[in-house]
């Protein structure tokens, strides 16, 4: 095997111009998908940071409890259960939110809107003020101040409401009567509708009051984890942990949870229409995670990479019927070295082995052009900061294109490669074999 | 000992709708360690008998044995494996391999086989073989780098690499010039001396013709001559 596979690589080097044109071929293939992949691995990484910080967290719990008046409300209170666990996690958390929400009416003049509103704690949240894409005013004023909101520039377009005008919030407290507010428009951003991110944000303490719920409750405990490729398990620790021994039954017989990311673009699940209702004491928890909210994220960018896919293994049957009309040519240009090489006693297998050793080397030559040229353009373009519209920042990484390689699509990519190389090697390695000694050496070539 | 034998064989090659009968029953024997020549003008049928001998051509009828195997229904394997393990070969452009230099064409056949020497073994074999050549300072050229007679001096060291029972020399010396051919023909015959590897080579040139220990004179697909059995078809050459 030793001795093909050095024939071969030889051969490699006989042919410069032609091998380099060949290998360029494979390279620009591999340049186009990797660039692809690098470029949806890095943005999903982004949305998923920015999603985070929107949503205050990577896990996701919320309470629901029932009030005496049988009206099913949501709210966490002080839990000792809830507090052990943190305690017990801290090592996994990087640091954790406390939000209220609520979908209320914004009310200005004679237009109104409902749109989803978190309850924040801004001191505790410095993230989430670094994710916003701010197009209006300035997010200084929520620190210093309970009654203000930001507001996404579609919602007070549709209001018509400016920065420093205030609105009304028209909502309805937990046990069911409506209460209004006043607030002052202090900052507008970019929106995330499509991505299924849409959402005002207001002092928590502000919105609590207007629900009728103590300073010190919640809705929403978000954490951030240290290990984002434990958060599944990180969540169902949670879960399991926060089960009250009579959801049991009721949970062993429901599926996971599925989350719709559309307008409300919340991690909840409020009470399914069609749940039947059945009462309980206390708190109950649903504890979600970030993975859930992202799998509509990661179906779009699934489709990219499919459209990536295509456009590589067109240039790969491209690059393939060259392999296949270069190793013809390579097989007649080495007629009589072959006739040479069988008549001292290569069996028909090892000359085979030789056309398909080139191929994969060449395939592999490619390929490590291709992923040499993807880092230097990842590095030079990753360099750029784009001053691009705000929407764009939610996909950019501190106003960066970010890039993120998944060794196992490089390798599968690599294997892709080589294994069409072959497969366009094939034919004419196999006709080489099979070439009489006789007839090679009689050969002019 | 015959180490060669060709019984009543025939070959004949179809070119589209016609026939070419290049061999019309030959028969002959070449002992162990001859210096043989097989001579005749251009289509006499000399480089048939050396592809039937070389085992990279089949006959349409008759024996050819070769060290006592008939080769007759032998498959591309068995033929693979004989040529390998009995025969070397010369050839008149070299058939050098261009990207292996002087010592890895050397080198090329031995590793081939499944029962290889050590690499110690192939090392100490090819560095006597190059010397035997003359040619232990070009052992890293590639065959670009060498002159026509140095070339076939390689080629003549690879066709003895694997100690070979037979040598066959497709006019050896027909691409070079008469001096270098005349050494050429000396080195062959000293290897044939020392090694005791039949030489079975084709040729026009009579000087070589008068080195040979046994010469075949072919003329139309027919033996005319045997120097060693004294048949004679008639002086036609």
């Amino acid at each position: 095997m030793f001795l093909t596979m050095k024939v071969a690589f030889r051969n490699i080097s006989r042919q410069k111009k032609r091998s380099f044109l060949l290998a360029g071929a494979i390279a620009f293939g591999m340049l186009v998908i990797t660039l692809i992949n690098a470029l949806t691995g890095g943005v999903v990484g982004n949305i998923r940071d920015n999603f985070s910080h929107a949503l205050g967290g990577h896990v996701f719990i919320m309470g629901r409890e029932w009030t005496d008046a049988g009206q099913m409300i949501m709210k966490i209170r002080p839990d000792g259960r809830l507090d052990r666990l943190l305690e017990e996690n801290a090592a996994q958390i990087e640091g954790f939110t406390r939000r209220s929400q609520a979908m209320p009416s914004l009310i200005f003049g004679s237009k109104q809107t409902m749109h989803l509103l978190y309850g924040v704690d801004f001191e505790e949240e410095d993230k989430l003020l670094g994710s916003l894409a701010v197009t209006e005013g300035s997010l200084n004023e929520v620190l210093t101040q309970d009654d203000v909101i930001i507001l996404p520039q579609p919602v007070a377009e549709r209001l018509g409401v400016l920065v420093g005008e205030t609105l009304l919030i028209r909502l309805e407290t937990l046990t069911g009567q409506q209460n209004v507010g006043e607030v002052k428009v202090a900052a507008l951003i970019e929106d995330q509708e499509q991505l299924g991110l849409s959402a005002s944000y207001i002092s928590r303490s502000y919105l609590n009051a207007l629900l009728g719920m103590d300073p010190h409750e919640y809705q929403l405990l978000n954490m951030f984890v240290t290990d984002l490729d434990g958060v599944e398990i990180f969540a169902r620790t949670f879960r399991e942990a926060l089960r009250n021994p009579d959801e049991q039954e009721e949970v062993e017989a429901e599926a996971e949870p599925e989350v719709s990311v559309t307008v409300g673009g919340m991690p909840i699940d409020p009470l399914p229409q069609q749940e039947e209702v059945t009462r309980w004491e206390g708190t109950r928890y649903q504890v979600m995670n970030i993975n859930q909210i992202m799998e509509a994220v990661e179906l779009v960018v699934g489709v990219l990479n499919r459209v990536g896919l295509v456009i590589f293994l067109i240039l790969l049957v491209v690059t393939m019927v060259g392999i296949t009309n270069t190793f013809r040519m390579m097989m007649i240009e080495r007629t009589k070295e072959i006739g040479t090489m069988r008549a001292f006693g290569m069996h028909q297998k090892q000359v085979k082995h030789i056309f398909l050793w080139e191929a994969v080397f060449l395939g592999l030559l490619g390929c490590l052009a291709g992923l040499v040229l993807s880092a230097v353009v990842t590095l030079v373009v990753g360099s750029i900061r784009f001053n691009a519209a705000p929407s764009m920042q939610f996909f950019l990484d501190d106003g960066r294109i970010s890039f993120a390689l998944s060794l196992p699509e490089t390798i599968l990519n690599t294997a892709l490669v080589v294994f069409t190389s072959l497969i366009a090697a094939y034919w004419p390695a196999r006709a080489a074999a099979k070439l009489s000694p006789m007839k090679a050496l009689s050969s002019h070539t | 000992m015959a180490i060669v034998e060709l019984e009543n064989v025939k070959k004949v090659y179809t070119l589209g709708k016609a026939e070419v009968h290049a061999l019309r029953g030959v028969t002959f024997a070449i002992d162990k360690g001859d210096f043989a020549s097989i001579v005749g003008p251009s289509g006499s049928g000399k480089s048939t008998i050396l592809n039937l001998i070389g085992c990279i051509d089949q006959p349409t009828e008759g024996v050819v044995r070769i060290d006592g195997t008939i080769t007759e229904g032998l498959k591309d394997k068995g033929l693979t494996t004989l040529r390998h393990e009995t025969l070397g070969f010369i050839f008149q452009s070299f058939n050098l391999i261009p990207v292996l230099n002087v010592y890895e064409n050397i080198e090329f056949p031995l590793l081939l086989g499944k029962n290889r020497p050590s690499k110690k073994e192939i090392k100490e074999w090819i560095e006597f073989l190059v010397e035997a050549v003359g040619l232990a300072d070009h052992m890293h050229h590639k065959s670009n780098e060498l002159s026509g007679g140095q070339r076939q001096r390689v080629a003549i060291a690879r066709a003895l690499a694997t100690k070979p029972e037979i040598v066959l020399a497709d006019e050896p010396t027909a691409n070079l010039d008469s001096k270098t051919g005349q050494s050429i023909i000396e080195l062959m015959k000293k290897m044939n001396a020392e090694l005791n590897t039949t030489f079975i080579f084709s040729t026009h040139d009579r000087t070589i013709m008068e080195i040979a220990d046994h010469v075949i004179q072919l003329l139309d697909g027919l033996v005319v001559e045997d120097s060693k059995t004294g048949a004679k078809a008639g002086n036609l050459l």
